[in-house]
């Protein structure tokens, strides 16, 4: 054994121990059904390629994951993406789920939120508390979030276009609960670039969407140094339609947009790099999605390191969070989907991931009802329970298959960023059209596929059964619009209307100067019950209003 | 006959384009014109765009829970505007409990998650063209089987006065071919480059003479279904690459009485 790789395995060891002492692992020591030790890693001695490629758990490349003990200290969070119509319903729904044992929170907000609509505005008709909770002012997140504990519960808000004004919502009902900043934990979405190639929920165009980014990076780094600023995503762009490969290029692209955009806006990029988090699917090929979060892992930590130069090791780590993929589950027999969601959950922990959403079986039809999203959280708690899968860090690392799908992966990945980077980067390469090209051309090609059969997917085209389905679902109460509106009219009667006028003005002032950070006057102003829809309002009539490519 | 003309709409606030885009690009592989409006459209804006349009159908698509507010109005804009004639079909994640409602409302069918890109295109033309198959326009070419272009050429130039527009090598049919222009068709004069080639085979039992007629159509995936559909057996069940990078297919003689008739679909544009 050559006495430097004997050296690397001794201080790995050593490092873990104390680590461990620290902070226990769940138990003293893991056996199999047998009787058979389980180790905490399995490498092989004395091998330079493995140093080099792989490395220990917790260390750079981080191919075996970020963390030395993984899920042998701490399962990944169970996080359910969960919220529909009001506030004080998708409140019901959060405590029943902490007490099922979910670990964090994850809002869902309707379009009309998204987009930076009040509900009564004309825009906002028909999508009410839709597709998640509607939030007009700070007396709709104070009803979302009573009696839950911001010091406690880490909450995690699908937000991007109005992410500040959401995020300052947030910082305001803790202020209100006796939290302060420096306390609450999380993650915004914040991800604008994948608004404009995938997911559709934009509203100004680039240039101000990357400063209203980087100013909340900015004031997280001095007053919310533990919620994470953004969660750059992969998980739509999948959803629209592209290959696992496609998926983990683009998002690392767009990664690097806001890394470029930070730093140019004068931030060092140890100040906010690590709390940059990701955000991925997990879809059906097990093995490429286990290889995907891996090859990203090391793909994500040489570009930090070594194009970005970061100092911090938390600089130079993937953490990401995993939602299984939506766009898999059938209306067909739709208790097979517990089956594809269980497959696709595995291959998200074998993978690595820090947190995860598993999917309803019923949510091709509908958003789940209370029992589909139980079994959902179920088989996330089997996994972990039962499985044993998580008693080991990494347990396909060395597999021959894993690893030359993981190095392939990798390279074509890298081979994509080449290509991104000759258009002149993620935001010229969206502007161009070029990412929303290849996406369509992969969704097109694999619905030709699926109806030539050539493609099977059970229950849609193969195996398919006579049914009638009807499963109970879940519904928006329609009354729940017109409740919406009055409540915002109650607001707007009660509030201090020249105070709100006040802080729009300032607010308005503050966007036309280029190096003023808006943060503060957009947490001044929800502080005031200005609405999402006139804060965005005053936003758009400065930074005007994106147009679909 | 006119293509269809279908305007695929996105109303409200949902940004999830995937299938409109797909069942988008799929009709325009069926031969239709499609026009896709891009998100956030408000019912009152999709009823002016298939009117301008002059659209023979629009297809909504939501997948945010507002299909039961959104669909119906767009039925009562085409109304209000006097295009109550133009159908409104639609699909998304539609829960089936809502489909009666929206049938009740004017929307003339739903299409669910699962349903299929042919499933579509046939009820389209079914409702627009029903029974109507757009007649073949044109002989795009016959193809004449010979010994040696050389040989044969001067009958057609000279005797029968025709334009030779060039002498092209196809090396998949193992052919050399020579295009003679005759009114909005041609001869394609075929001779074979080696004892592989099918002209071979033909000139060997049949002597020298009319070997294919090669009909011009500009939606060949369109027709080969239905032609398979139909149960006439096909050579070719997918377009192969011919000559001037047309895309072509042949029918069985044993389904066309007798005649080996080829699909055309000829490159950079369509037949008019």
């Amino acid at each position: 054994m050559t006495t430097e790789n004997k050296g690397i395995e001794q201080k790995w060891k050593d490092s873990v121990e104390q680590i461990v002492k620290r902070f226990p692992e769940r138990k003293q020591s893991f056996q199999t059904s047998s009787d058979i030790e389980v180790e905490r890693l399995y490498y092989p001695e004395n091998d330079d390629t493995y140093h080099e490629k792989l490395g220990f758990p917790g260390e750079y490349p981080y191919t075996r994951g970020i963390q030395p003990t993984m899920y042998r200290s701490k399962y990944w969070t169970m996080r359910q993406y969960a919220g529909f119509g009001s506030a004080k319903e998708t409140n019901k729904r959060f405590r029943y789920l902490l007490e099922q044992g979910q670990t964090g929170l994850s809002v869902a907000f309707d379009l009309p939120t998204q987009i930076g609509y009040d509900s009564d505005d004309p825009m906002a008709e028909g999508e009410v508390g839709k597709v998640g909770v509607a939030i007009d002012t700070l007396h709709d997140m104070e009803a979302l979030l009573d009696q839950i504990p911001l010091d406690k519960v880490s909450t995690s808000m699908t937000i991007n276009a109005p992410a500040s004004i959401l995020l300052a919502m947030y910082i305001a009902v803790g202020e209100k609960q006796g939290v302060p900043k420096e306390k609450l934990t999380g993650t915004i979405q914040n991800d604008i670039l994948k608004e404009y190639i995938a997911r559709g929920t934009y509203i100004f165009p680039p240039k101000p969407s990357m400063r209203l980014i980087t100013d909340i990076f900015a004031y997280c780094k001095e007053y919310l140094p533990k919620f994470n600023t953004i969660s750059i995503s992969g998980y739509h762009i999948r959803e629209a339609g592209s290959t696992a490969v496609q998926e983990a290029a683009f998002t690392i692209a767009n990664g690097m947009a806001y890394v470029d955009a930070a730093i140019a806006s004068g931030l060092d990029v140890d100040d906010f790099a690590p709390r940059l988090a990701f955000f991925f699917n997990a879809h059906n090929n097990f093995f490429e999605e286990i290889a995907k979060f891996r090859a990203a892992r090391r793909v994500w930590a040489k570009i930090m390191r070594e194009h970005y130069q970061a100092k911090n090791p938390k600089s130079w780590k993937l953490r990401f969070h995993t939602q299984t993929g939506g766009s898999t589950l059938t209306a067909q027999q739709p208790d097979n989907n517990i089956v594809r969601v269980t497959m696709q959950a595995l291959a998200a922990v074998l993978g690595g991931t820090q947190s995860l959403h598993t999917n309803s079986r019923d949510e091709a039809l509908a958003l789940p009802t209370e029992e589909s999203a139980r079994i959902a959280l179920r088989t996330q708690q089997i996994i972990a329970n039962e499985s044993g899968v998580a008693d080991t860090v990494d347990p396909l690392g060395g597999s021959y298959f894993v690893e030359a799908l993981t190095d392939q992966v990798e390279a074509e990945i890298e081979a994509y960023l080449k290509q991104i980077k000759e258009l002149g980067g993620a935001v010229a390469a969206i502007e161009e059209g070029y990412m929303q090209r290849e996406i369509h051309r992969t969704a097109y090609e694999t619905q030709k596929r699926i109806e030539k059969e050539e493609e099977i997917i059970v229950g849609l085209n193969k195996y398919k059964i006579d049914e009638e389905v009807n499963p109970e679902l879940l519904k928006v109460d329609e009354a729940l619009e017109r409740e919406q509106k009055a409540s915002l009219q109650a607001t707007r009667n009660e509030r201090d209307n020249e105070l709100v006028e006040s802080v729009l003005k300032q607010l308005e002032w503050a966007a036309k100067q280029e190096d003023e950070n808006l943060m503060p006057y957009i947490v001044n102003a929800v502080k005031a019950y200005a609405s999402v829809g006139e804060i965005c309002h005053v936003l758009r009539d400065q930074f005007g209003e994106y147009g679909s490519i | 006959m006119a293509k269809i003309r279908v305007l695929i709409a996105k109303p409200g606030l949902d940004g999830h384009d995937r299938g409109a885009l797909v069942i988008s690009q799929g009709l325009r592989d069926h031969g239709m014109e499609v026009i896709y409006t891009g998100l956030r459209q408000s019912p009152a804006q999709i009823a002016k765009a298939a009117i301008q349009e002059d659209v023979d159908v629009v297809g909504l698509s939501s997948l945010s829970g507002a299909h039961r507010t959104l669909f119906p109005k767009v039925v009562e804009e085409l109304k209000a505007n006097n295009a109550a004639d133009i159908p409104v079909i639609g699909g998304g994640v539609i829960p089936s409990e809502d489909i009666p409602f929206l049938l009740e409302q004017g929307i003339k069918k739903i299409f669910t998650s699962g349903s299929s890109i042919d499933e579509l295109a046939n009820y389209i033309q079914e409702l627009i063209q029903p029974n109507q198959i757009e007649p073949i326009k044109k002989i795009s070419h016959i193809g004449i089987a010979v010994h040696s272009i050389e040989k044969v050429l001067p009958f057609y130039t000279k005797q029968l006065g025709l334009q030779l527009e060039g002498i092209e090598e196809v090396e998949s049919e193992h052919v050399k071919v020579a295009f003679l222009k005759i009114g909005e068709s041609r001869f394609e004069l075929l001779e074979p480059t080696n004892e592989t080639s099918p002209i071979h085979t033909f000139l060997q039992k049949k002597g020298e003479g009319i070997h294919h007629i090669a009909l011009a159509i500009d939606d060949i995936e369109a027709r080969l279904r239905a032609l398979s559909k139909d149960g006439i057996q096909l050579i070719n069940e997918e377009p192969k690459l011919g000559a001037h990078q047309a895309q072509i297919a042949f029918m069985h003689p044993k389904s066309t009485h007798g005649v080996l008739f080829e699909l055309c679909q000829e490159a950079g544009g369509e037949e008019t």
